[in-house]
């Protein structure tokens, strides 16, 4: 019997595309993204999408959501979806500038403490005793003495924010400088300050990124708190926190009125948190090198 | 003529136990285009010397505290940080141990070879580019255009100490301080980033100060040897007259360590065990008014514990640091 080598039919491999491997491959990234580019995107087209937040139609006080008030209304007869969507405008807002701004400070300060180590022992005693307040009784002490406002709201959430990057960029410093790449950089005659902003810079990239996510939520988190109690963005301005602090005494007869706002609040914190957590992995070399 | 002359360096550091003494009065001097060894085991003093010729030493934890680095027949001993700045990397450059770890994982070699350049040269980004993909072609990296824009984890140890000695050699420097270059290396690497070293130190015409404790090495690119112990120079010699008659007991011990695959020739019937340096190299916290490798050698006598011994010239250039040169040598005659 003779033996017939029957060529195997290959079949030919189709490439999946790169956006699809991409997004198998960082899942958490690809989900947290969207739904945050869906939320910004209905932020800065809500005049085309909702109506105006702050008209007031009497008429139609608490009413439960239906056709023409897909979240209801509030005890004023205002549009909550409306309300909402606008709310999303001063969250955003509030966590994107706050990130972005305690993050550029607290780069300055933590790579400069990191660096410089006299400077080290007096900054981080300040930035301990900053961290010792809570953040909210700091935040409302601020805005107590001055006039209400988004401005005084963010520089109210970026002091107590500041410290934790400061940590986390000094501690990062520390040890790249003990790094033999650096010392390598030293003997080839690279002066100071370009060895702080070329060399060790460059490194500390990944981890605030990732904690910048981080700062991001806790500041829309903040922010809703402080618009609750009061001393958050004025009220004239929806935001999710007053939105909810607004509903609290109808939740019994209105649950709308807190319930859709909070779910909001709820998935973006949950949509930055799932990118932060993606981006961690994925700019962590020894994590990403497995996938 | 030399190039660079190391004359009674003492680097001291300062700790919570005392007054390290690394290195105790070294001298020797580099010749141009020479090859020059510095051996001796962990602990010796041989990187500290390196270090030191660079003023890399940091300030809060040690210092020279005597003796002269003359370069060029500078005194770099006394330059200011940013006269000093000028050389690293340009007159004078060095090559780490520890490729996997000597290049930055955020910066592409590209980057980090022109870097170099531009620093020191002074000229374009487009300009020192061109030259980091010379350099990158004469340490024989395939494709070093593609090579550029790649980040040091996509290359193997071998290619990295490449780019390393690349980015040594990119300004032309006049001497090249080679700390342990291949000792991370397995070793058919190690003796092609040898050959590359010596082919290249003789395009440009640069010397090398090649810090080793691989006898190996020394014998391979080296035409001097100076051998240290507990921070002092012991012995200096050529390779052939080291090799073939060291003075030093040290040296000898050394050599003896050495396995070697012709050893049991003359004796097969008994096996011959390697032989080792009895004892620990000494703390150097303590002064040692004798000689430092009096507590192990077997030729020590009472002065050789007190007292300092001098340099006693055998042949031309062939030196020692030893009051029993005789004794040792009737016992290897």
């Amino acid at each position: 019997m003779t033996d017939i080598v029957q060529p195997i039919a290959v079949a030919p491999t189709r490439k999946p595309p790169a956006l699809w491997t991409s997004i198998r491959r960082n899942p958490t990234i690809f989900i947290g993204g969207l739904i945050l580019a869906i939320l910004t995107a209905m932020a800065i087209v809500a005049p085309l999408i909702t109506g105006d937040p702050l008209r007031m139609t009497p008429a139609q006080r608490l009413r439960p959501p239906s056709e023409a008030w897909w979240f209801g209304t509030d005890q004023y007869g205002r549009d909550i979806y409306a309300r909402t969507i606008y709310g999303a405008r001063v969250s955003l807002t509030v966590g994107i500038s706050v990130a972005l701004v305690a993050s550029v400070i607290g780069l300055a300060i933590g790579l400069i403490c990191g660096y410089f180590r006299r400077v080290d022992a007096i900054v981080m005693r300040i930035m301990d005793g900053i961290m010792a307040i809570p953040s909210i009784l700091l935040a409302i002490a601020l805005i107590t003495l001055t006039r209400p406002g988004l401005g005084i709201v963010l520089v109210a959430i970026v002091i107590p924010e500041v410290p934790r990057i400061v940590r986390l960029v000094r501690s990062v410093v520390l040890s790249i400088r003990e790094q033999p790449y650096i010392e390598s950089a030293i003997a080839g005659g690279t002066r100071g300050f370009k060895l702080l902003t070329k060399h060790i810079l460059p490194n500390t990239m990944a981890p605030l990124i990732v904690q910048a996510t981080y700062v991001c939520a806790s500041a829309m988190l903040v922010e809703a708190s402080l618009s609750f109690l009061g001393a958050g963005v004025p009220p004239e301005i929806p935001s999710w926190g007053n939105i909810i602090s607004q509903g609290r005494s109808f939740f019994q007869i209105a649950p709308w009125s807190i319930l859709l706002p909070g779910a909001f609040l709820t998935v973006t914190i949950l949509a930055v948190n799932l990118l932060g957590d993606g981006l961690r992995d994925r700019l962590d070399p020894r994590l990403s090198r497995r996938m | 003529m030399s190039i660079l002359q190391v004359k009674d360096l003492k680097t001291q550091f300062f700790t919570q136990d005392g007054i390290v003494r690394a290195v105790d009065g070294v001298s020797f001097n580099v010749d141009v285009g020479e090859t020059l060894a510095v051996v001796g085991e962990s602990g010796c003093g041989k990187s500290v010397t390196a270090l030191s010729i660079l003023r890399l030493i940091q300030k809060e934890t040690g210092r020279i505290v005597d003796g002269s680095i003359k370069f060029n027949g500078r005194e770099l001993t006394t330059l200011s940080e940013e006269e000093m700045r000028a050389i690293r990397g340009h007159e004078i450059s060095m090559i780490f141990q520890e490729p996997m770890t000597s290049l930055n994982p955020v910066l592409t070699i590209g980057t980090q070879i022109a870097e170099n350049v531009v620093r020191h040269k002074g000229v374009s980004w487009q300009k020192a580019r061109d030259r980091a993909c010379e350099m990158l072609e004469l340490v024989r990296i395939a494709d070093p255009i593609r090579r550029l824009d790649e980040y040091p984890h996509q290359m193997s140890g071998g290619m990295r100490q490449r780019v390393m000695i690349a980015i040594a050699l990119s300004c032309d420097p006049k001497v090249l301080i080679a700390d342990e270059p291949t000792t991370a290396l397995d070793v058919t690497i190690q003796a092609q980033i040898l050959d590359l070293m010596i082919e290249l130190k003789e395009k440009i015409h640069a010397a090398i100060v090649m810090i080793t404790h691989d006898l190996g090495v020394v014998a391979e690119t080296a035409q001097r040897v100076v051998v240290m112990y507990a921070g002092r120079k012991v012995e200096e010699a050529s390779v052939e007259d080291l090799f073939e008659n060291p003075m030093h007991p040290y040296t000898r011990g050394l050599m003896k360590a050495i396995p070697r695959l012709d050893m049991d020739a003359e004796a097969a019937d008994k096996r011959i065990r390697l032989q080792e340096i009895e004892g620990m190299v000494p703390a150097l916290i303590d002064p040692i008014p004798g000689c430092a490798f009096a507590p192990r050698c077997p030729f020590a006598t009472e002065r050789c514990r007190t007292q300092l011994p001098p340099f006693v010239e055998s042949t031309a250039g062939h030196i020692a640091a030893c009051w029993e040169v005789e004794r040792v040598r009737e016992l290897a005659a």
